[in-house]
């Protein structure tokens, strides 16, 4: 009996010295399954080359992500994972709330000069660095061509122009008398396009104190631009995100303005093809320091504190993510062209697809080259913690304006102010 | 009782005995709950830290338009459902009793069906079916009673009657199974005899139906209306979140949205709690009192 | 029956009205299953008639969203809540009914004022003192605190109103315990009502929504109504798969009730008395 005893100790030890027989476990929590999961997955089969027994679970929380983490951070670490992704407009939030929540990947010797210094902003609480940068959220005018042919124009005169609003609302017009098909997709409850507005004339939301800053010239610019289009019927309105996706891939608009994450989107739809056309974010005019280019959104990968397999999860991140090889520089090639998931490590921008063209778009543009263009010339935006509560404010003062219930731009201001006031108790 | 001493000793304890564990669980999912709740509601959360802020939470509420709004839609919910649906309940259960000889079990049975869906297929199901362009609008347009698209969920106003529609749809049918079981209790002979003094059928309805199930009456009111205060899948599923807008934002919705969402500020959540129980007592309090009342004077 | 009944505009407004309140009511359902059958978009438009995509919307369903996972859950869940819950409010229902003491009313009274208590005000302390005991995100947890409920105790107590105490007492003369008489004489013919409680309770257990939402935190414990709730917040909600999981979370439910249904207005008919 302590032979057998003895032997099966003898064997356990054994196993368990021998490295990596026993396999582990990686949770991600990300959202997307056509451009996150997927280049999740991508970066997974590049670990595993190395580390076959680390398993690697991607899991697609969709729009629940935000709720459960907070949820889990309240219960002190329960049910989270090891890797989940955020957005790089809610991360400072979640930093500042929760300040030993995440692991600081700099200490954990993830070189960061490497990365564009943009999205490292962000993520960086004093002399601490805790994330790893994902996306760009490059933004451009998507342009179904065919529905300009159809209204008479010539999508190639359109093709690469730094245009201003007022030409895009001009030939808005002529494509809605001849098509009936309004310009512009627009997500009513969300607060995205007008983001990209105001990031492209440089504005910013709050002041440096973090006070509110929507009496701003671009702010209330941005504002009058979206009340025209409205007016001229120019936006084809939806409620709800999955909405506004389905309005797009269901012919209901003629574009829609947003970044260059849509490509995995607009790609799994195949009577897209041919048919898209990007042009650089217009410009809205009479502000200094405009620009014909923007941002939206863009995620970055974090690790939980409280992972039990923390080791295991940094080595992953910084190995495929953060490190220049022939594998992981492929891995950024190919999830741009898969996806259209452009990184932003600086190494992997001499891929061969960053100047490909690419034949799903009209012409076959080369879009990846021009989003890398344009996202060197977008200006940066300060998100604050409080940036949440900003948006959801404005989109419900926006929306009622839009319905009438506010009767200007100063009135909708002034309730965007009034119920962030309330909302964040000042 | 009759018995004294070690039997009827016996007796108490057994008695106790029988309800000491639904005692303790009232104790531990009910009773702590809300008295620990104290601790928060007058704590500012900001994630993981909080700090003392004495009635700050409640100072914040008073002047915090979106909670304000939020309950003032609960009351429109409850002023402008409740008494719709238990009128239409008491309607249905009366033509079904008294007004109709067949296909009484079908119809009821019909009516009834939808109490049986969770609130979130309720919600999954209304806002398929009331999509811009969906099911509803399609009809409408089709039968021509309306010109252009109505925005079920995307109109202040229209997405207030959408949350209404949803709620009578779920719980009229429950309600008037209660006032069906009301009505079979009741003697029909005092109805032959109105019927003989000449009353006609829809004052015999007001004059003595009504009165004679008002305990039914007072069970529906009491529970619906304990119900449009608690309303939380209905605007964070079917309105997208108290949309448009905040405009069918529910106190519970908020509360949780304040929890989890937006600030993760558990204090001000169970702060805006606490005010809601306390509307909800006083509401049950003077629905008794109003109904209760009749009954104790007849 | 054999007056003929006259077509007064009455009579053909009062069929309108029940038919009308008949289609309304039934006609989602009908929806609901059809959709199963039409891909995403054919759903959002409101298409009558069925389609061919069932299989594809049934394996999305079954594989991409895990719906065994949550049908599972949902069950194991309900049944337990309905095992603990019976016993629990049972034995209460016939302590409060049969073993009349001032105090115990009062201890009544209190418990009744849950029946008035909004349970957002309960979920959040909830919320904390689980995560502080580690139970989060167990079946257990979404479980447990539904398994005593005032209304059932209410109902129930109602119906053994209705038992004869003379019963219990002959047995008493006759030297059983009151356990015993409770097990032996008084449960087994109050069957009838146990399984309207017992109904009642699974299928408010099953469609229960806020608290495991915000208990539930990963996909290995989801129940149904979360499950769903969940695929209408995905990026692009695949509403035929949807509709296949909106029809397995209210099938069982109306089946339970089609079968039950004669016991379920008995019951109702004891607790309005």
């Amino acid at each position: 009996m302590k032979r057998g005893l003895f032997i099966a100790l003898a064997l356990v030890l054994f196993l368990a010295l021998v490295p990596g027989v026993f396999a582990q476990k990686v949770t991600v929590w990300c959202w997307d399954p056509n451009f996150n999961v997927y280049a999740m997955k991508q970066a997974a089969d590049v670990y595993n080359k190395t580390h076959p027994n680390v398993q690697i679970d991607i899991v697609d929380m969709a729009q629940d992500i935000e709720a459960k983490v907070s949820a889990g951070l309240q219960a002190g670490g329960a049910g989270l994972p090891d890797i989940a992704l955020f957005q790089d407009f809610r991360i400072e939030q979640f930093l500042h709330d929760y300040p030993d929540a995440f692991v600081d990947l700099k200490a954990a010797g993830v070189d960061y000069s490497k990365f564009a210094a943009y999205k490292v902003g962000p993520m960086q609480v004093g002399s601490k660095i805790y994330g790893i940068p994902f996306d760009t959220g490059s933004t451009g005018l998507w342009l179904r061509t065919d529905y300009l042919k159809a209204a008479g124009l010539n999508p190639d005169s359109y093709a690469g122009k730094n245009l201003k609003w007022s030409d895009v609302v001009k030939f808005g017009v002529t494509v809605k008398a001849k098509t009936g098909k309004p310009l512009l997709a627009w997500q009513s409850d969300n607060f995205d396009m007008l983001r990209i507005v105001v990031q492209s004339t440089g504005g910013q939301f709050f002041k440096p104190d973090g006070s509110l800053n929507l009496r701003s010239d671009a702010f209330k610019k941005s504002i009058s631009l979206f009340k025209d289009l409205n007016d001229k019927g120019l936006l084809y309105s939806v409620v709800g995100w999955s909405d506004w996706i389905n309005a797009i891939n269901s012919d209901q608009s003629a574009g829609f303005l947003n970044a260059i994450w849509m490509v995995g989107t607009v790609k799994s739809r195949p009577q897209n093809a041919g048919k898209y056309m990007i042009i650089p974010t217009p410009l809205i005019e009479g502000v200094s320091g405009a620009a014909n280019a923007s941002n939206n959104g863009g995620s970055s990968w974090y690790v939980f504190s409280s992972s039990s397999n923390k080791a295991a999860a940094v080595d992953f991140l910084k190995s495929v993510w953060a490190t220049s090889t022939p594998d992981t520089l492929a891995f950024y090639n190919t999830i741009l062209k898969g996806a259209g998931a452009m990184g932003t490590f600086l190494p992997s921008q001499s891929g061969s697809n960053y100047t490909a063209r690419d034949e799903f778009f009209y012409k076959s543009q080369p879009v990846f080259k021009d989003f890398a263009t344009w996202m060197a010339k977008v200006p940066v935006l300060k998100y604050t913690p409080n940036y949440v509560p900003m948006r959801t404010a404005v989109a419900n003062a926006v929306q009622n304006y839009f319905q009438g219930k506010l009767s200007s731009v100063d009135d909708t201001i002034a309730a965007a102010e009034a119920e962030y006031k309330q909302v964040m108790g000042e | 009782m009759a018995l004294r001493g070690a039997y009827e000793r016996y007796l108490n304890r057994f008695g106790w005995w029988c309800v000491a564990p639904s005692v303790l669980f009232f104790s531990i999912f009910y009773a702590y709950p809300i008295l620990s709740s104290l601790y928060y509601v007058t704590r500012r959360w900001k994630g993981a830290t909080n700090t003392f802020i004495g009635l700050g939470n409640f100072i914040r509420m008073a002047r915090d338009n979106v909670f304000l709004e939020a309950v003032g839609h609960n009351f429109i919910f409850m002023i402008i459902q409740v008494p719709i649906m238990v009128f239409l309940a008491l309607l249905l259960a009366v033509l079904l009793n008294q007004g109709i000889k067949s296909f009484r079990g079908g119809l009821r049975l019909a009516i009834f069906l939808p109490s049986v869906t969770s609130l979130v297929v309720v919600s999954v199901l209304f806002r398929v079916l009331l999509q811009t362009n969906g099911f509803l609008n399609n009809v409408m347009l089709g039968g021509h009673f309306i010109a252009s698209p109505i925005g079920w969920l995307s109109d202040a106003f229209w997405a207030k009657v959408t949350i209404i529609l949803a709620l009578t749809w779920r719980w009229t049918g429950y309600n008037m199974v209660f006032f069906l079981v009301g009505l079979q209790s009741l003697d029909p002979q005092i109805f032959e005899a109105a019927e003989v003094d000449g009353a006609s059928k829809v004052r015999q309805f007001f004059t003595i139906t009504v009165p004679l199930l008002v305990p039914i009456i007072l069970f529906s009111a009491v529970t619906s209306t304990s119900g449009t205060m608690q309303l939380i899948e209905e605007p964070n599923i079917l309105t997208f979140q108290g949309g448009p807008s905040n405009a069918t934002m529910t106190a519970a919705l908020y509360i949780y949205r304040q929890a989890f969402f937006i600030n993760f500020d558990f204090g001000y959540a169970t702060s805006m709690s606490y005010v809601v129980v306390i509307i909800s007592g006083i509401l049950a309090a003077i629905q008794l009192r109003l109904l209760g009342g009749e009954r104790a004077t007849r | 029956m054999t007056v003929a009944r006259r077509w007064t505009p009455g009579r053909i407004l009062m069929w309108l009205v029940l038919l009308g309140s008949a289609v309304a009511s039934v006609f989602p359902f009908y929806w609901m299953l059809n959709g199963t059958t039409l891909n995403p978009n054919d759903v959002l438009r409101g298409i009558l008639a069925p389609g061919g995509d069932f299989l594809s919307n049934w394996k999305l369903a079954t594989t991409t969203y895990n719906l065994p996972l949550f049908f599972t859950n949902s069950l194991v869940i309900a049944l337990g809540t309905v095992v603990f819950g019976v016993v629990i409010n049972s034995m209460a229902a016939f302590g409060f009914e049969k073993y009349r003491s001032r105090a115990r009313d009062r201890v009544f009274g209190i418990l009744l004022l849950t029946l008035i208590l909004p349970q957002i005000a309960v979920v959040i302390p909830m919320f904390k003192m689980f995560s502080f005991f580690k139970l989060l995100n167990t079946r257990l947890a979404i479980a447990l605190p539904s398994v005593m409920s005032v209304f059932i105790i209410f109902f129930l107590r109602q119906n053994f109103k209705l038992f004869p105490t003379e019963i219990m007492e002959a047995a008493r003369v006759d030297g059983a315990s009151e356990l015993a008489i409770f097990v032996r004489i008084v449960a087994p013919s109050m069957r009838a009502s146990f399984a309207s409680a017992a109904i009642y309770m699974f299928i408010a257990q099953w469609n229960a929504y806020l608290w495991p939402l915000i208990t539930i935190l990963n996909d290995a414990i989801k129940t149904l109504p979360i499950a769903m709730a969940s695929v209408m917040q995905a990026y692009t909600i695949q509403y035929g798969a949807l509709m296949v999981i909106v029809c397995v979370s209210t099938l069982p439910v109306l089946i339970l009730f089609l079968t039950m249904q004669k016991q379920f207005v008995a019951g109702l008919l004891g607790s309005v008395k």
